[in-house]
Order: C-alpha cells, then structure tokens, then sequence
C-alpha cells in the first residue's frame, strides 16, 4: 500500500471540502453531470449499472445498497413527460420524489421478469421513501 | 454563496491528454467539492487523492459512454478514466488495501469538468480495464 503524495491539488481539495460532517442520508444534483447521486450509508462503495438510468452504489464491505446514481434525469423526466403526462402529477414546486423516478423507470423497464432489477428497484424506492429524497426539475420543464 | 456560485467556483488540475500524451486542465466545481464533506473522511480522502492520480495515470481512457440505446450521440464527447491506485480509504479516512477486482473511474464531461468518480468492477478478462468495456463505451482512446 503506497498512497499518492499530498499535491498542491490535494491540499485544496481539503481546504475546500473543509471539515467532514455528520452522515445523514441525501442526494445531490450535479448539474455538470446532468446526475443526482443519493446516497443512505457513509461506506466506501463500488458502482453497478443497473439500465441506462440507474447505476446502484453496493458497500465495499456488505455489498448492499448505499446509494445511487441517476444519469441523464432531465432527458428522462422530458421523455417521461411526453410519453405519460400525467407524470407531471407528482412533481410540486418543481420537484419530484426519488422514489418517483424509480418507480417511473421500473415501470417502463421490459426486464420485469429479471429478479435482481426488481430487487434492485424495490430496494431503491424504500430507501429513497424513506429518505424522503426529492430534487429539483425545474430545466425538465415541469 | 449559492450553489450556482459555487458550482462556478473551480479548482483545476492536471491531466493526461489522450490525443497528444502531454497534459491539459481539468476542473472541479467548488460545490461537488464541498458535497464530499457530506459522507465524511472517508470520502474526501479518496476523491482528493484517488483523482488526481487516476487522471495522470490512466491505465486506460474512454470516450463516448453509451447510456441510451436510442441515442447514438449522448455522452459522445465525454471521458472516462480508468486507473489502479495503490491505495483506498475506509468510511473513517483510515488507508487501506485497495478493494480487490476493483478499477478506480474518474468522469469528465465535455466542458472538461470532473463530475464523478468511484470504485467499479474490473473487467474479467483485462482487470485494468471496467467490467463490460467493449459495451459501456464508443472506443478506447489510451
């Protein structure tokens, strides 16, 4: 084990960062990826696509679910949009609930047979629920 | 400082260039910076150290990651860089082994701006390679 060395870089970084705070269970919209990443445990983690949507984040340790990524949300809310106005229905004050998204996805996914996306899905609508994880959409349109 | 401000807000830093093997400058918004500080030590360590030695040395960089069957073109112009550093970060900040049958994923989109990054499957049969490369992306550019 040798770590990379402390850059010039690095030393900003956690100047920026600053002081590590309390975990809490959130999301975060960034823009530049046009992704939001949710996130219900602190462990280190590994990605797994799960469709064109959804990457799911397992725990280095446990491989259960901490997290996810979304990529590509404001295209799938515009497509979503279109195809199932009343879509629109669950978004209040340009937002909408994580647990929403997902169950749009898996709804309109064909691999209804496949155990694992279901699982998956399921999994990811609890913990967003229970999060009460939202973001907002308001460049989809809505 | 809103987000918006904090998302203009960049802290640059070096990376290879994969069409000419000399550097260029890459960027991370202030407010994907601070968001780290949300999962703790752990975290900030890994994406302050773990990034800047991926980009500089890449075992391998791809471009145009495909998401969405139904669109060629999306992520076309997007990078995505694949290393092995010799090291990882426990939630705590402690160093650790890096996890086994693992490559470490830095992406960066089209305005030369780091969005994500994180630890995923290796690829069974070229383990400095991600798992699914030859499907995941348009091409390997290094």
């Amino acid at each position: 084990m040798n770590s990379p060395p402390l850059t010039e870089f690095a030393r900003a970084f956690l100047a920026i960062a600053g002081e590590p705070l309390p975990f809490k269970p959130h999301s975060v919209h960034d823009r530049d990826g046009d992704c939001i990443e949710f996130f219900t445990k602190p462990d280190p983690f590994y990605g797994e696509r799960v469709d064109d949507l959804v990457t799911v984040y397992l725990s280095q340790e446990t491989d259960q679910i901490v997290g996810a990524l979304l990529k590509g949300v404001k295209r799938f809310c515009e497509k979503t949009l279109e195809k199932y106005p009343g879509f629109g229905i669950e978004i209040q004050d340009g937002k909408v609930g994580l647990a929403c998204l997902f169950r749009a996805k898996a709804w309109a996914s064909p691999k209804t047979t496949d155990k694992m996306l279901v699982f998956t899905y399921r999994k990811l609508i609890e913990a967003a629920e229970a999060a009460e994880a939202e973001m907002e959409l308001c460049e989809a349109g809505a | 400082m809103s987000d918006e401000g904090t998302r203009r807000e960049k802290l640059t830093v070096k990376a290879i260039n994969p069409v000419d093997g000399k550097s260029y400058e890459v960027a991370l918004s202030h407010s994907r910076i601070k968001e780290t500080a949300k999962r703790g030590m752990g975290a900030i360590l890994e994406a302050s150290r773990l990034v800047e030695y991926v980009i500089q040395n890449p075992t391998a960089i791809f471009e145009g990651i495909r998401r969405d069957a139904d669109d060629p073109n999306y992520g076309a112009s997007w990078r995505c860089y694949c290393g092995l550093p010799t090291c990882a970060f426990n939630a705590s900040g402690k160093e650790v082994n890096p996890p086994a049958g693992m490559v470490f994923l830095v992406f960066v989109n089209d305005e030369m701006v780091v969005y994500n990054w994180r630890w995923d499957k290796a690829d069974a049969d070229t383990p400095r390679y991600p798992h699914n490369y030859k499907d995941r992306f348009r091409e390997r550019v290094l």
